[in-house]
């Protein structure tokens, strides 16, 4: 069959196996595979010699006595045991593990690729074992199928019978094993890019700058002030029916929004991007395979009570989710999406950070591109979705720079990161508007994205007749990059764009997309 | 000042009071401003005769030291559901209308018990009488002590302050339960209803108007799904794994579509003088409820945050009705018309056996929802021109549409008369609901504590307290709201409607301009 190998060197048959949710009967179904494979092995002559089994037997009840109490699976899953697995690759971190921890240590991660390894080993071992025990279950099991003389007989049910329990408590332990290595190896990050800066943010290097901050004869409103003198926002009555860093968007404000996403779409489906509009509502299991921490203290997601689900921070996460769990014909690829969507973040920690006005909010509108890829592209793709960005960004007229951001400051699912920061005169400073990541492998491996080269690499072995011609499959590469961020693209055109009688200029591109609108005009109210 | 009068005839000062969260202090701090009046009051000499106190206060410290028990006033929050808010009823007003009240119930096949209110209201009212009579007492007694006194005497009065104060303290406990109780009941009494909507269930729902007719195909007919299947324009299947049944992704020409009626209606309520609004989708329950919808139980509409006291909008009437709370409006800013653009999102409990086929019924959509706060003598003036609004749009794209005044028992809450439209649906073969449009008149601005002050002067003024003679008792403004572009069931309506026999989907007119002059939706071909 030649499938692709990730999981312990085992043939992994079951696609679906690295996304199934778990249940009380689904860790042992993981072994399945593996269990059949043995069962057909059994049916040769075996030639090794049979250990003392009834001696490791006890030992390994003891042990398994020891490690099994509390025995709830329910109890394990409250030590946070993994709701999915991630098709992690644990063959070739051990393989290379000098580069792992080399890259652990360049991230600054907390991963710890030791216990990894540790558990990795142990669980090999634990394997070995259970399937060493089911070959001799299957043996005694033949045995009994001839006639027998009664004693001898009674030996074999005896045998049979603590050989069960021997394989009963090591399949055990595999599962609890192989949810502890899911779960600790789940905190590997991404490999990281040659090229990128080693060390903090300020380690992040320029790649690129577009214009000078704009020269103001007359002093600068920041975006706050000039909202509220063309009446664009009410932060204070969101802060009564919603709550601090709330907003409503008022009047041309509106037409903004609405002229950005409608432009930014026109844009980028001219870039040949297919456009969507996502569910906001998503289930736990997919913001974390594509990565980020539904739950806990510090979590930037809201989770929706009484369910499994939250809303998303970001359309990245229901984009990832499209083709979860399937194998792409190569010919589709690549797959480019740019999807709108509201998102959802409560900014936990944020205390301290930038937060003044539509800076940092709890709910905005945004427009994401997404790609998925072969991994020989991905690092093309990734230089033209910042190419995207940056051309979008040209377009409306604004000064910004873009850094490849330092090792330190990437999250644990990019392997290269690209930000844009442009420059927001009325703040006085650079703001982040938007982030273009190449995650390779990590959320595909973790979503079950794969697909299957066209053609047939030249090692094939084509022995296996029909289905000899199916080339092994492959994770595909996943890419996510913003093609606009409503608010901060608002904070940049309106403090830009300021004239000293208090109007904004639109930019050119979006006046099509108001109706022809040039400028805002500050409004006189009788209220 | 001549505020105007609504809880049990004590004039009110405090604006945000019925609007204030509860707290462990909120409740007796209701009933501050009764306190002050009678503690003005009685710096005025008495002439009643004091009832035999110390007889009342020994009768009245049983009583409650068997209703207080269990005493926590957090036990009684949580316990018997004390409300966090206080709708500005006017329970007089109910009290002197009760059969109307009564008859409005039966008509709406409503399970608001108008006894158990008016039972409660006496109640307390009975106390507060009782709460006063005790203040001046102890003041009364209080004064006496002022003077010189006989030991002995002195020692009496002390006593009689001693009985009078536990008294009061558990006949002002009583009546922080029982206005509890009341608004809690309260609050269950819907809306009255205009005289002329139909009394009875939806069948008896009366057609005001009827646009076109079906249109006649000459071939056979296949319904949004199937077009969406063969144009790519949805996703289902891939929404069911990410986030659950009755969720979709847009795709292609459909998201087009959906920015282009966003747009579109924009622009044609901007032209009637609506102001455009993005609102906030997550709010704090409570506002929620004093829109009239329950954002807790089994069977909520309501997604709530986990940890927290906010929840997901089910419609944009949330965020704009709130956007004037507790405020009181200068007349000549009325009428605010608003448009509100936002995104949706509903449980949809309950709603099994219900139509759910496709983009019918989902937890997410996208809608256009136009908010009036005006004059109540203006309110169905108001509701004719929303209505007429929403007939407009549909007729400009092409609808075949009828427009239902809808039955008493259909009215939800809030409601004091509701037009629905509904239009056809080719594909799955009936009418379906696509907007409603709806006068709550007073029924949610006395819950969000939204009033106005009338410029004018009311003939009847008395202008003797001087400066502020000036100024016109506040009243509450009424609101209305109206569906103008629930995005799914228009997308259902425009590609059943102008599909055509090759698969493809004509794009009605007004909304090409929204979509780079695009005509004609054409069926795919994939190579996937």
């Amino acid at each position: 069959m030649g499938l692709h190998s990730y999981f312990g060197g085992a043939t992994i048959q079951t696609l679906k196996m690295a996304a199934v949710p778990a249940s009380a009967s689904y860790s042992r179904f993981v072994f399945s595979p593996i269990s059949r494979n043995l069962v057909a092995l059994d049916s040769f002559p075996r030639h090794s010699p049979s250990p003392p089994f009834p001696l490791l037997a006890r030992a390994l009840s003891m042990a398994a006595a020891v490690q099994t109490t509390p025995p709830s699976s329910e109890m394990v899953g409250s030590v946070g045991k993994p709701q999915w697995k991630a098709a992690i690759d644990f063959k070739w971190i051990r393989d290379n593990r000098e580069a792992v921890a080399e890259n652990i240590r360049k991230r600054k991660s907390k991963a710890s690729l030791e216990l990894v390894l540790e558990l990795y080993e142990k669980m090999l071992a634990v394997q070995k074992e259970v399937e060493r025990l089911r070959g001799e279950r299957n043996a005694v099991a033949n045995m009994m199928k001839g006639k027998l003389e009664p004693s001898e007989r009674q030996k074999f049910i005896e045998k049979g019978k603590n050989l069960k329990e021997a394989l009963a408590s090591f399949e055990e332990d595999l599962v609890k094993l192989s949810d502890e290595l899911q779960q600790e190896a789940q905190s590997i990050p991404n490999m990281t890019h040659p090229d990128v800066p080693i060390g903090g943010e300020d380690s992040s290097a320029v790649r690129k700058k577009v214009g000078s901050p704009r020269e103001f004869s007359f002093s600068v409103k920041d975006h706050l002030q000039l909202g509220k003198e063309l009446d664009l926002f009410d932060f204070d009555a969101a802060a009564e029916v919603s709550g601090s860093k709330f907003y409503y968007l008022k009047n041309e404000a509106v037409l903004l929004e609405m002229a950005l996403v409608n432009w930014t779409l026109s844009q980028v489906m001219q870039k040949g991007f297919t456009p969507l509009i996502t569910p906001e509502i998503v289930r736990s299991s997919i913001v974390e395979k594509c990565g980020f921490q539904p739950r806990g203290d510090n979590t930037q997601v809201y989770s929706i009570e009484g369910s499994d689900q939250c809303l998303i921070g970001t359309a990245e996460i229901p984009v990832g989710g499209v083709h979860m769990d399937s194998i792409l014909a190569e010919t589709v690829l690549p797959l480019k999406y740019a999807a709108f969507s509201h998102c959802f973040r409560t900014e936990a920690g944020a205390a301290g950070l930038a937060t003044r006005g539509l800076y940092r909010v709890h709910q905005f509108s945004k427009v994401e591109m997404f790609v998925l890829c072969r991994p020989d592209e991905s690092d093309t793709y990734h230089e033209e979705l910042i190419t995207i960005e940056e051309d979008l960004f040209s377009s409306l007229g604004l000064h910004y720079k873009t850094l490849d951001m330092a090792s330190e400051d990437l999250g644990a699912p990019a392997y290269r990161k690209f930000d844009v920061e442009a420059w927001m005169p009325g703040l006085g400073r650079y703001g982040e508007i938007s982030s273009a990541s190449n995650c390779t492998d990590y959320q595909s491996r973790r979503l079950g994205i794969r697909y299957r080269p066209a053609e047939l690499a030249a090692s094939t072995n084509p022995k296996k007749g029909g289905k000899g011609n199916l080339a092994p499959t492959k994770f595909v590469h996943t890419l996510n990059a913003t093609a606009c961020a409503v608010p901060r693209m608002m904070i940049c055109l309106l403090e830009n764009n300021q004239q000293e009688d208090g109007s904004v200029i639109i930019p050119e591109p979006l006046r099509p997309f108001m109706g022809g609108m040039e400028v805002l005009l500050a409004k006189h109210h009788t209220g």
